[in-house]
């Protein structure tokens, strides 16, 4: 599975990376997989899996391309 | 005695060529403590009513924030003012970088200048030595040769230059400011008046340390130490330190809310190759940051193989230029940065009238006679950079470009209007305020016309649970959704608009308070303790914030603004055409409800305008007469 932390959530990856590739022996929740990751679900705004938007409840497979965002602020400096 | 602030405000005029030294007391500074507040009470006060904003009695205002310059991260902003040339109200515009901090150690809070030089001049301020100087070979030159030149002149390598460029000689509408070539007051057209004024730059330097003026230096020192250990442990410090706002790409488009084809869409096809990953790949060659900060989210990019002097598009450029032209060509948007930063434009108004001629040229409301042949279509990049050039130098249609989308579509006329994305005649930044409607009451109430930097952005105090929400928590707001337009997201809205503002007047950067980023409120309000050993409490800056927006309001009211001018385009009360939001859009009851609330939350009457009671509370109750 390929999973993308866009955002500050990358930062919850102990290696800080925003792309990563997970296997999974079979499908899994996410929500389930985010506590195994240590990812935590208060900072996630929207799940999209395989270009389609989806819940935490929705269950992720191996095949599966998983990108996490985070709610977002202002964009200027 | 007085701390934190230098109790100096140096006024210049250009006309007469003369340079006077005020000193304030600590009354005036308690009410008026620096940035924002400083330069609305001069532009209320001084600026006769219905001046001109090219006259040379229109004033500008460059004034520091009162933490400006303390070695803490993010305490990095000045304000510059004036009445704007884009919106004819109240204009400001806020940077980072380096000289306000450099104005601060110089001895100085503010710079008030009238007039208009005879001749291009420059001001040279080293402490408390003031001079105007000639810079008749500084105009029409690009701003690094400019910086260079200066610095060589006084034989300083460490001077701060403060400059306008060849789009603010030009008077083009929105042109900006910069300082050390990467960091912009772009909005309202401010660099426009100091281009009106002769006026090509302000050098500075100093050397008084901030601290050596802090009722308490302990305090701010220890802040220090702790943000900077604090950025690696906060997710969202951490992000803007990683990436940047050009992060921000990915994550508004998934939202559904990244402007595209001027707001007609909230998601890009061509997104892919504006992601961060490609940024990181194909341009970024370092971080950067402004003064003692920590957070260092400025990026620096290399143009044809070599590190451009005037740094990295950010997130507002990339879109407002990019997916809002309908433009995905990464190469070609650093481009448009650098140009727009050279010649000093702002990048947002810039692209926001760019994507407004595509559109009018789309629809045949203007052809290829008065684009001089360039098919001027969503889509094509070089089309995009041409007109930069255009607009910057008011060359061919570029000369009705430059004057802003509300003036051009008034010329165009037709169906022009529907097309011209502003408020109170400044272009829309890039946030879709059809995602989140706190951003859109705010472009709409904002005194200077369409601005996303007014208050918090909705989806960050939306989950209980988030690190953002829990940072605000404490300014007594509670968790709303983002599409919510309610009287509790007023209540919230009002709260962080104070908050904000208040932010404005203290000199700290957006990305620095919560609830947007790392520092704690109790915090913010330490640091005001100690750098003036005031007794202040949270209430108190939530109510210097509010003072300010209050004294800029009345400056508006005098020239005749009003509810009728709190308004969004026709436009985002419309649905979204794609992504995730699609069919979304503002309803126009509920909106105008939501204002109504406001005004009454803010003790305004119903025509928007601060009551005399409200001014009185506020201990500004001369506002009330002296804006008849
Ligand atoms: S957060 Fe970024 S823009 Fe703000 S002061 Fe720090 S480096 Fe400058």
């Amino acid at each position: 599975m390929h999973l993308h932390l866009a955002g500050h959530l990358a930062w919850y990856d102990a290696q800080k990376r925003a792309h990563l590739e997970i296997h999974l022996a079979e499908p899994t929740r996410l929500l389930t997989l985010l506590r195994q990751l240590g990812v935590p679900p208060e900072e996630i705004a929207i799940v999209v899996v395989n270009d389609a938007p989806v819940t935490l409840d929705a269950r992720v497979c191996d095949t599966d391309r998983v990108e996490l965002f985070p709610p977002v602020g202002g964009g200027s400096a | 005695m007085s701390y934190g602030y230098t109790g100096k405000i140096l006024r210049v005029d250009l006309t007469r060529a003369t340079i006077q030294i005020e000193t304030r007391d600590d009354a005036f500074y308690r009410l008026y403590p620096g940035g924002k507040a400083i330069a609305a009470y001069f532009l209320v006060r001084e600026l006769p009513p219905h001046t001109e904003p090219f006259a040379p009695e229109n004033r500008l205002m460059l004034a520091n924030g009162l933490l400006t310059g303390a070695p803490f991260s993010t305490a990095t902003r000045y304000t510059a003012a004036a009445r704007s040339p884009l919106t004819r109200a109240y204009g400001e515009s806020e940077a980072g970088g380096f000289w306000g901090p450099e104005l601060r150690m110089a001895g100085w809070d503010a710079i008030l200048i009238t007039g208009r030089a005879e001749s291009p001049v420059y001001l040279w301020i080293r402490d408390d030595h003031v001079e105007i100087r000639d810079a008749r070979h500084l105009w029409g030159r690009d701003p690094l040769e400019v910086q260079e030149t200066i610095r060589t002149a006084h034989n300083d390598p460490l001077i701060r230059v403060l400059q306008i460029g060849i789009a603010g000689e030009n008077r083009v509408r929105y042109a900006a400011l910069t300082n050390d070539l990467r960091h912009f007051n772009g909005r309202n057209g401010i660099g426009a008046v100091m281009g009106s004024k002769n006026l090509r730059a302000i050098a500075v330097r100093g050397t008084t340390r901030y601290l050596d003026r802090a009722y308490d230096p302990q305090p701010i020192a220890e802040l220090g130490r702790a943000l900077a250990q604090r950025v690696k442990v906060h997710p969202q410090s951490w992000d803007l330190q990683d990436k940047g706002t050009p992060g921000l790409m990915d994550s508004l488009n998934a939202a559904g809310i990244l402007p595209t084809r001027n707001f007609h869409q909230g998601a890009f096809e061509g997104i892919d190759a504006l992601r961060w990953v490609e940024y990181e790949k194909h341009l970024l060659t370092a971080r950067r940051s402004c003064y003692a900060c920590a957070v260092r989210c400025k990026r620096e990019v290399r143009l044809d193989g070599q590190v451009s002097a005037y740094g990295g598009p950010e997130y507002e450029t990339l879109d407002s230029l990019g997916p809002n032209c309908g433009i995905g060509d990464l190469h070609a948007l650093a481009r448009a940065n650098e140009l727009c930063n050279r010649y000093l434009l702002d990048s947002i108004s810039t692209g926001s009238t760019i994507a407004f001629a595509m559109e009018c040229f789309e629809h045949g409301l203007i052809g290829l006679k008065e684009t001089d042949g360039i098919e001027l279509r969503f889509g094509n990049a070089d089309a995009m950079l041409k007109m930069i050039e255009m607009i910057a130098r008011r060359q061919g249609i570029g000369d009705l470009l430059a004057e802003g989308v509300r003036r051009a579509a008034e010329t165009i006329g037709g169906d022009a209007r529907e097309f011209a994305m502003h408020v109170k005649g400044q272009e829309l930044p890039m946030h879709d305020p059809r995602g989140k409607v706190g951003i859109g009451i705010g472009y709409a109430i904002s005194e200077n016309g369409a601005d996303h930097l007014t208050s918090a952005h909705d989806p960050t105090i939306a989950n209980p649970d988030s690190i953002t929400f829990k940072g605000g928590q404490p300014l007594g707001i509670e968790a709303v959704p983002s599409r919510e337009l309610s009287e509790r997201k007023v209540r919230n809205y009002y709260i962080l608009e104070n908050w904000t503002s208040a932010g404005k007047v203290l000199g700290l950067c957006f990305f620095g308070p919560a609830p947007r980023s790392f520092i704690q409120v109790d915090e913010v309000v330490g640091a005001v303790r100690a750098a003036t050993g005031w007794d202040v409490t949270t209430q108190d800056i939530l109510r210097i914030g509010e003072r300010a927006t209050n004294l800029a309001r009345m400056f508006n009211a005098r020239e005749g603004f009003s509810h009728k001018d709190d308004t969004l385009p026709n436009r985002l009360f419309q649905p979204l055409e794609n992504g995730a939001l699609a069919g979304a859009f503002i309803s126009r009851p509920d909106f105008e409800r939501a204002l109504v609330e406001l005004y009454r939350l803010k003790g305004w009457d119903a025509k928007g305008t601060p009551t005399r009671e409200k001014l009185r509370e506020l201990g500004i109750e001369w506002a009330a007469d002296s804006s008849q």
